[in-house]
């Protein structure tokens, strides 16, 4: 039956010899034989589409050993000629081309590879592939030849040395080595192509965010380091041009003051001058207080807010009592925060004062989850939250302040119970975003080696 | 108010450091304005206080805490060192208890607001000399926090009298020495000097040469 190069047997089922020779070609080789000689044999072959493989056993040897390749996996390898090995690659076989490829190699004298691929189909047809001249010789190694689906021109076809029987060879093989069923290789899905093209798709989409991310954030501190910087100068502006020079009016002042009799007119005008300038100075360690970087800290809201409630019920009165946290931190709280947080408890101040007709005030400022709790708390003749009191509508401002902020405001209060505010902010209140969690936690690293040393700035205002 | 050894030997003898010659001088009249007091030295930087305050003996030195180079915080602590038992009152254009504690906390007995009213000031300068220097209640919270830290990280030998802390308690919770006096049935002056020895007990730690070394190093020029 001869046929076309490449072409492969298709016959109905004949008779099946279990004769170990059975199917098996002639010994081929390259047409050249010469000592420590590599001889690449290839062929390739097609499983018709419409069936599938009930089973593919391959039958073969070399002098003096072989690697065989189906499809560019190493399925076999022998070292010798006496014997034969089989192989199962019922498993291995599907529709579809498919290539096998072996790398014989000759020691020395004669040489040759000797092959039969009998694959039974499902539809009872039988395909037959044997070593013939339909196999081609590789002239040199290519790379990926033993995937290679199409042969070049280029590529001879093999030799027939000689059939079975040929002499140095044997006619019955001395022994056959049967191997085990080769199983298709599974490959564990991270070893899988496209999950690793997805994985590093991933990663390469990781590491731009975070590199857009970074940007960003190297762009935000850059700008808040910038705004503390401005703030500072600020700072250091009102303090040297306002304060400084404020400071001196009121000391000449006071020295112009002395030198006049004590029943002067202008004695008396210098005095008003004089306290007038002190108001101005007082209301500019506010704006000092708001403006400077400096001052972000807790402990420094706490010590202000304490000073400023001692300072306004000072000669009335109530008796301001103060329960701060001993262990109020250098941690920041950012302007807009202490600054609505100030206005909130002046307001509550304010009210306490006018109405409240205590005898006593509690101040009490704690950390409290995560945030700052502030109470302000009088034992003075109360008033019904749900009823609204002329003058008192500064609560709903305060609520609504708080909310903005993130925190919350409670009254509670009973005519002839006494009145407590209770003010809480969160101190980092970007916490419940990831993104925000990041951006935070950055820029409270940063303020915490901003206020490490507080000393190191103090003297810079 | 004034203690007898103090009144027997004449005016009260004031050293000034200040940069500003104006508000020098202003400082100068004023201060010489009150028969119980009289300038005997004004300087104008840090350097030149160190040098010649020390011979001159002056019972308190008004020291501006802003001064350029050596800081005025500095100077108190060097000053300290070399006249223990001076007293020197910190002077500051801006009411920030930060600044005033690390005055303090480096040798300071007393700090004013430089707009303080002349007669508060006089007052206040007696206080200091007669040993009840005011204390506000941030200072007080500032005090007891600064102790428990060093006492924690340092393992530092000073440290408060349960009495002192008492009274430090009840002033960072905001009562006047005479109600602390009143509910601890202890007399005024008891108080006061509990609160001159806690003055007293923050400076022993900046007295050394390596806390001037120290504070040096952190106050920029």
């Amino acid at each position: 039956m001869a046929r076309q190069a490449g072409r492969e047997e298709i016959a109905p089922e004949a008779e099946s010899s279990n004769s170990a020779t059975n199917g098996l070609g002639c010994w081929i080789w390259a047409a050249r034989t010469f000592d420590r000689q590599t001889c690449l044999l290839w062929r390739s072959f097609d499983i018709p589409a419409s069936t599938t493989v009930a089973q593919a056993w391959l039958t073969m040897t070399a002098d003096n050993e072989y690697n065989l390749f189906l499809d560019g996996r190493n399925v076999g390898r022998g070292a010798e000629w006496r014997h034969l090995g089989r192989y199962d690659l019922t498993q291995l076989m599907s529709p579809g081309k498919h290539v096998l490829a072996v790398e014989a190699y000759n020691v020395d004298a004669e040489a040759g590879m000797l092959l039969g691929l009998q694959v039974n189909l499902a539809d009872g047809r039988v395909l037959h592939i044997k070593s013939d001249t339909s196999w081609r010789i590789v002239p040199k190694e290519v790379r990926g030849w033993q995937t290679m689906t199409k042969a070049p021109d280029s590529w001879p076809a093999a030799t027939v040395i000689g059939p079975i029987g040929t002499r140095p060879w044997w006619t019955t093989p001395e022994g056959i080595e049967i191997n085990p069923a080769l199983q298709l290789i599974k490959i564990p899905f991270w070893q899988a192509g496209w999950f690793q093209i997805i994985l590093l798709t991933l990663c390469a989409t990781a590491i731009l965010i975070s590199f857009y991310l970074m940007s960003q954030l190297t762009f935000h501190q850059k700008e808040r380091w910038l705004l503390q910087q401005e703030r500072a100068r600020i700072a250091r502006d009102i303090h040297d041009d306002i304060v400084s020079r404020m400071t001196q009016l009121v000391l000449h002042g006071e020295v112009a003051r002395n030198d006049l009799p004590a029943d002067s007119e202008t004695r008396l005008q210098l005095d008003l001058f004089c306290e007038e300038a002190r108001g101005l100075l007082a209301t500019l360690d506010e704006v000092l207080w708001a403006v400077n970087p400096r001052r972000d800290t807790l402990r420094d809201f706490a010590s202000y807010v304490t000073d400023y409630a001692q300072k306004s019920l000072k000669h009335t009165s109530i008796q301001c009592v103060l329960d701060v946290d001993l262990e109020m931190s250098v941690e920041a709280i950012d302007l807009p925060l202490r600054r609505n947080l100030l206005m909130a408890i002046k307001e509550t101040l304010n009210n306490a004062l006018k109405y409240s007709e205590a005898t006593e005030l509690l101040l009490q400022i704690q950390r409290q989850n995560q945030g700052l709790a502030v109470v302000v708390q009088d034992n003075g003749r109360g008033f019904d939250p749900a009823t609204p009191t002329p003058g008192r509508n500064g609560l709903t401002n305060m609520t609504q302040r708080m909310a903005e902020l993130g925190g919350h405001c409670r009254v509670i209060s009973q005519p002839g119970q006494g009145c407590r505010i209770e003010f809480w902010v969160p101190l980092n209140r970007s916490r419940r975003h990831l993104w925000g969690r990041m951006w935070r936690s950055k820029q409270f690293s940063t303020n915490v080696i901003e206020t490490k040393n507080p000393a190191a700035k103090s003297l810079t205002i | 108010m004034i203690p007898p050894s103090v009144r027997t030997r004449g005016p009260l003898k004031v050293a000034l450091v200040e940069d500003q010659p104006k508000v020098r001088e202003s400082w100068t009249r004023l201060i010489n304005s009150f028969s119980d007091l009289s300038c005997i030295c004004a300087c104008a930087t840090g350097e030149e206080a160190v040098r010649i305050i020390p011979q001159k003996l002056p019972d308190v030195i008004l020291m501006d805490i802003f001064l350029p180079r050596m800081s005025g915080i500095e100077c108190t602590a060097r000053l300290k060192v070399l006249l223990p038992n001076v007293q020197i009152v910190i002077l500051t254009a801006m009411d920030d208890q930060e600044l005033v504690f690390m005055a303090l906390e480096a040798g300071a007995d007393g700090y004013l607001l430089k707009r303080t009213k002349p007669s508060e000031l006089r007052t206040a300068l007696l206080d200091v000399l007669g040993g009840g220097a005011p204390m506000t209640s941030q200072i007080a919270r500032r005090v007891i926090e600064s102790f428990r830290q060093k006492a924690k990280t340092l393992g530092e030998s000073v440290h408060l009298s349960v009495r002192e802390e008492q009274i430090l308690a009840h002033l960072s919770q905001g009562y006047s020495n005479k109600q602390i006096a009143s509910k601890l049935e202890l007399s005024i002056d008891t108080v006061c000097s509990h609160l001159k020895h806690v003055y007293e007990k923050l400076h022993v730690s900046s007295r050394t040469e390596a806390a001037v070394r120290y504070i040096a190093s952190k106050t920029p020029p």
